[in-house]
């Protein structure tokens, strides 16, 4: 059986192909603004990979912010419920999942099976998620991947404000006007979205084992404090941004394809409001 | 085929004739030579409406809300409180839409800004005294102002002293009432006025009551739009009458004859706070899956009026009748009406703290036979959003599972709908695994 | 002692409050009380032998907090209930009192008694009507319960005495602040506000009768004390619980401003009311916390919209020569958010310019640093050329 999963979010698509319920292609890229058409995309450069035809695959599930877009999927399933397959597939033992992306952090409960019990997601805001991690790295003037590379030499813990990313990044900046090490002030950067990260996995609890995922997951130095800060090690599973996509391949091989995530049905009522 | 019978209810059309007639008839008072007031939803308003003559409140939380369900007129209401007059946008959403409708000199309901004679006012939130405070500024700063204070304790600490405590400032707030507006209260019509009150808050309580059958005969969309009518004149004669003469006799007949809120009822939630106004049509959602919001201590208690009885259950605070107390005299009428108050709305318990809402929280699920939660963190309001995270771990504990998600009962800007959505069809979906019924 | 020692004293017993509370309790073996705001009735809380101590700001992202209490409660409470889960009070602190203050620190009184039961906790209803006469006769009986049940809880009852001495306690320690911020009015003042308001917090941190013993030596020490610093421009601080050092120190140190008084419950608002005595001990409590400038949530009238604060808070400007006002306020904080854009009205058309800035745990001091700077810079423009 061959199956697809999509996982299309606010600024990247991933997409993977399961045959037989083995990887054999996988895909990613930026969404750009037409964000259909990069699921498209970098769906059918997954398909070349595998030498398949689109026909070939029999069941397509999206997921992601974006997923209810992929106008070629069979079925949508939530973000959450995308990640828990798919770490539990990866990493069974984990009961508990952390997942920070572009333009969310979020925090899974989920069960043996990969049911979700519980779940909590950061404010809606970019402080605790990858948008803040790139915004001090701009304001580093390095890449992530350096200022990941450096934060891990640091052993000074600077405390700094993580509430506004606008704020963190003037922060910074005054940080380095003090003559602060830039691999301090890394650090620092990592410290306080832990600690955002932390805060929003302690609502559903910290059961073993932690799984982190997403694209912040492949940053050395986040999970370095976000290890310290929670003061257990979390399992970071291979390709950590691909796994909500492998758990919308998964979900389309059990034949769970979701549904349409608007109540579109509702017709305007008139209501009168209380207190 | 569905599960149970379903239909709207026949008192829906004239709760919503009484709203508009309440709005209307403030807005033309001077007209008719009546006097206006701004107070609160829990303003005791069977004190200034028992002065002579023809007497119009507007309550403030309500009247916000009603700008809350409007997207348009919300933000720019709000954004003239938060530009104009430089007021903070985590501020209560109601009371900024209040402010800015002063500020732009805009009736929400059509016209200018009705002007009101004097402030009848209480105080338990943090927002209550000062927002009328503030409003009276916005408006020039003459008007005349009266506050009292009934955050004296939870609902099983009140004794004597406590209800003295409030007694005595609705005696200076008569005098000051009779002060300002140069008419006298008519005792004979502060007494019919309590007792209307009482009918109001124990009718509500005991029409809730009814929502622990299964199927569930109320859903709380509905609810909302029948509990604001207490929150607006709950003294009158004409709003005592509908709880205890129309809605109360139906929502038992719908009992009786087993009439359902959701046909396909398979899984009853519990609620917390407000909802955000804009959002109604979540519930309609929830309906497919044959999901019954049937509980919120919010919607219960926030004019119903409840005791605990010996055996731990929550149950309808007695009317006078029930009490076999006949009011007489000016005395009987302020006692009896403080009493109920501050000892039947459990609503005010929270602000106690996280145990009471914890424990009536249990009292709640297990009567109300609730399977879940969902919670709406409200921004918007602190009052009802009080202890919202110990109570999720309290339910928790007995097992519900739970979802929440942050919004704002009246500020779109506070309220992330498509993820919302995302929230709640994963939790039917998958945290309840429940499958489309209708 | 010099008065650097002895405000350096206050300065170590703020940054390490937990070590003195414990240390307290091995020397004195009493009682400790924590409250989170200033209307807790401390004279019978000195009376029974108690240390009351006010729980304040521990400024380290609170990583625990948020399973209990969300996001938009005021990082202020937040950060209180934080450092209890962390259980930072666990090994000397006995019981936690709630005293019906504002929405905020309810939820962080409620979580943490919640979260450790063992605790004696009180909620001690202080009226909310304070301008109302109805609200000292009602305060005078809810002391009354509050002896009785703290009277049970150590097994000891309070005479009249026992409330004399409580009320000289504070009435000292009130006086003796109201000297030392008297000679903040001096063109040079012999102590910034930064020192002025760490006084303050250590008065809520540590046994009076210990700091009324250093207020006394301050007094004897501060006439001889220059400070070899401009005093710059002279400021006010406005606005909520307030016990942010760091931001302090970077107006007074870096942009050369002078705090010469402020109006904070962690500053003038806290002591400077004396208690008037009376034979009924009770009712001469009631009376001054029902008296005493008002937390904004308690200020408001009962035939007017007039406000008791702002014409205080005024006064003090003009008394103290405050050539203009930072309004502070904890983000979420209701009652100082239905104040500020008032008073700033108020104090802007009595010609005291104004500048507001919302605070959080952490302050971002850069960002923070830029404005003021621009504020005073427009202050000193308008002495120029206004």
């Amino acid at each position: 059986m061959t199956v697809a999963g999509i996982d299309l979010g606010g600024r990247n698509v991933h997409v993977v192909i399961l045959k037989d319920d083995k990887v054999v292609a996988k895909a990613a890229g930026a969404t750009g603004i037409q964000k259909a058409e990069a699921a498209g995309k970098f769906y059918d450069e997954a398909l070349q990979q595998a030498g398949l035809k689109r026909g070939d695959v029999e069941a397509v599930v999206a997921t992601g912010s974006s997923g209810p877009r992929v106008d070629f999927a069979n079925g949508y399933i939530p973000d959450a419920a995308a990640d828990a397959r798919g770490v539990n597939r990866l990493a069974p033992s984990a009961r508990t999942i952390i997942d920070v992306g572009g333009e969310e952090g979020r925090a899974i409960k989920i069960n043996a099976e990969g049911k979700v019990q519980d779940f909590a997601v950061n404010e809606k805001c970019a402080a605790g998620t990858g948008t803040f991690v790139d915004t001090m790295a701009r304001a580093l003037e390095m890449p992530v991947e350096e200022m990941a590379k450096i934060s891990l030499q640091s052993t000074t813990s600077i405390p700094m404000n993580a509430q506004c990313a606008v704020f963190g990044e003037s922060e910074v900046v005054s940080l380095i006007h003090q003559n602060i090490k830039k691999l301090d002030i890394a650090r620092a950067v990592h410290d306080a979205i832990a600690g955002r990260v932390a805060s929003v996995t302690r609502i559903v609890g910290l059961e073993k084992d932690i799984a982190m995922i997403g694209g912040v997951a492949m940053n050395a130095g986040f999970v370095a404090s976000l290890n310290r800060e929670l003061g257990m090690d979390v399992i970071v599973p291979d390709d950590p941004d691909y796994v909500g996509a492998l758990g919308a391949a998964v979900a389309a091989s059990q034949g769970v394809f979701g549904e349409e995530v608007k109540a579109k049905v509702v017709e305007k009522e008139t209501i009168e409001e209380g207190k | 085929m569905a599960k149970y019978k379903t239909k709207g209810l026949d008192c829906w059309g004239k709760a919503k004739e009484l709203r508009q007639r309440y709005y209307q008839d403030y807005k033309e008072a001077h007209d008719r030579g009546a006097l206006r007031w701004e107070g609160g939803a829990w303003s005791f308003d069977c004190i200034p409406q028992a002065l002579e003559g023809e007497v119009h409140g507007l309550t403030e939380e309500p009247y916000g809300a009603s700008i809350g369900a409007n997207p348009a007129m919300q933000v720019r209401y709000q954004e003239a409180a938060e530009g104009k007059w430089g007021c903070a946008n985590d501020l209560c959403a109601y009371l900024r839409n209040y402010w800015g409708s002063i500020i732009l000199n805009e009736y929400a309901f059509g016209g200018e800004w009705p002007h009101a004679d004097f402030i009848f006012q209480n105080h338990i939130c943090c927002s209550h005294a000062k927002w009328l405070q503030v409003a009276g500024e916005i408006a020039g700063g003459e008007i005349p102002y009266f506050c009292f204070d009934v955050g004296v304790g939870p609902y099983d600490k009140i004794g004597e002293r406590q209800i003295n405590y409030v007694v005595e400032q609705l005696y200076d707030g008569i005098e000051f009432l009779e002060k300002v507006t140069g008419r006298k209260i008519d005792d004979e019509k502060l007494i019919k006025r309590v007792h209307n009150t009482y009918d109001s808050s124990c009718y509500w309580a005991k029409a809730c009551e009814f929502n622990q059958a299964v199927p569930a005969p109320l859903d709380e969309k509905t609810m909302f739009s029948l509990y604001v009518l207490g929150t607006l004149e709950k003294s009158s004669d004409d709003v005592a009458n509908f709880y205890k003469d129309l809605l109360y006799p139906e929502v038992k007949d719908r009992v009786d004859n087993q009439i359902a809120a959701v046909a396909n009822e398979q899984c009853r939630v519990f609620g917390d706070s407000q909802p955000p106004w804009g959002f109604l049509r979540v519930y309609r959602y929830l309906e497919q899956y044959g999901i019954v919001s049937n509980a919120n201590l919010y919607t219960m208690s926030l004019i119903g009026w409840w005791n605990i009885n010996e055996k731990g259950d929550m149950v309808p605070y007695p009317t006078l009748e029930e009490q076999g107390v006949t009011l007489k005299t000016r005395e009987d009428a302020l006692r009896f009406l403080v009493e109920g108050e501050l000892k039947g709305k459990l609503e005010w318990a929270p602000f106690y703290g996280a145990t009471y809402k914890n424990d009536l929280t249990a009292r709640m699920v297990k009567q109300w036979k609730c399977d879940a939660a969902i919670i709406h963190l409200n921004r918007g309001c602190e009052g009802t959003a009080q202890h919202q995270m110990e109570m999720k771990i309290a339910l928790q504990k007995l097992g519900l599972p739970v979802m929440t998600f942050e919004g704002n009962m009246a500020d779109q800007r506070q309220f992330d709908e498509a993820r919302t959505d995302r929230l709640i069809d994963l939790f039917v979906k998958e945290t309840l695994g429940l499958k489309k019924v209708a | 002692m010099e008065a650097s020692e002895i405000l350096k004293q206050f300065q170590d017993v703020w940054e390490n409050r937990h070590d003195y509370g414990r240390d307290w309790k091995k020397r004195k073996g009493g009682k400790v009380l924590g409250y989170f705001c200033t209307y807790a009735p401390e004279e019978v809380l000195y009376a029974a032998d108690i240390l009351p101590i006010r729980i304040l700001g521990g400024h380290e992202t609170p990583s625990l907090v948020t399973p209990h209490m969300f996001d938009m409660w005021c990082p202020f409470s937040r950060d209180c209930l934080n450092q209890g889960l962390q259980g930072k009070y666990d090994d000397y602190m006995d019981g936690l009192m709630e005293t019906n203050c504002c929405l905020h620190p309810r939820q962080a009184f409620g979580a943490w008694i919640v979260n450790k039961p063992y605790l004696w906790s009180y909620w001690y209803v202080m009226p909310n009507a304070v301008r109302s006469p109805r609200s000292k006769p009602f305060l005078r009986g809810e002391l009354e319960e509050f002896k009785k049940a703290i009277e049970e809880w150590t097994g000891k009852t309070i005479t009249d005495e026992d409330l004399d001495r409580g009320i000289d306690i504070m009435n000292t320690n009130r006086r003796l602040m109201k000297q030392v911020y008297e000679l903040r009015k001096q063109d040079n003042p012999p102590l910034t506000g930064a020192e002025a308001m760490t006084m303050v917090w250590a008065s809520q941190l540590m046994d009076k009768r210990e700091h009324n013993e250093l207020l006394k030596q301050l007094l004897e020490a501060l006439p001889n004390r220059k400070l070899d610093r401009d005093p710059g421009i002279r400021l006010m601080i406005i606005g909520s619980e307030n016990d942010d050092r760091p931001f302090m120190e970077m107006v007074e140190d870096v942009l050369g401003g002078t705090f010469v008084i402020d109006d904070h419950c962690t500053g003038s608002r806290y002591f400077w009311d004396e208690l008037t005595p009376e034979k009924d001990r009770l009712q001469a409590i009631a009376n001054r916390y029902c008296d005493r400038i008002p937390c904004p949530g308690k200020d408001w009238g009962m035939e007017d919209i007039s406000r008791k604060r702002f014409p205080h808070v005024l006064q003090l400007a003009k008394d103290y020569r405050a050539q203009g006002a930072i309004l502070v306020q904890q983000k979420f904080c209701d009652p100082h958010e239905l104040d500020i854009p008032s008073l700033r009205r108020y104090l802007e058309g009595n010609d005291i310019p104004c500048y507001f800035l919302e605070f959080e745990v952490t302050v971002p001091i850069g960002p923070f640093r830029i404005r003021v700077e621009a504020f005073l810079e427009q202050i000193k423009a308008e002495e120029l050329f206004g």
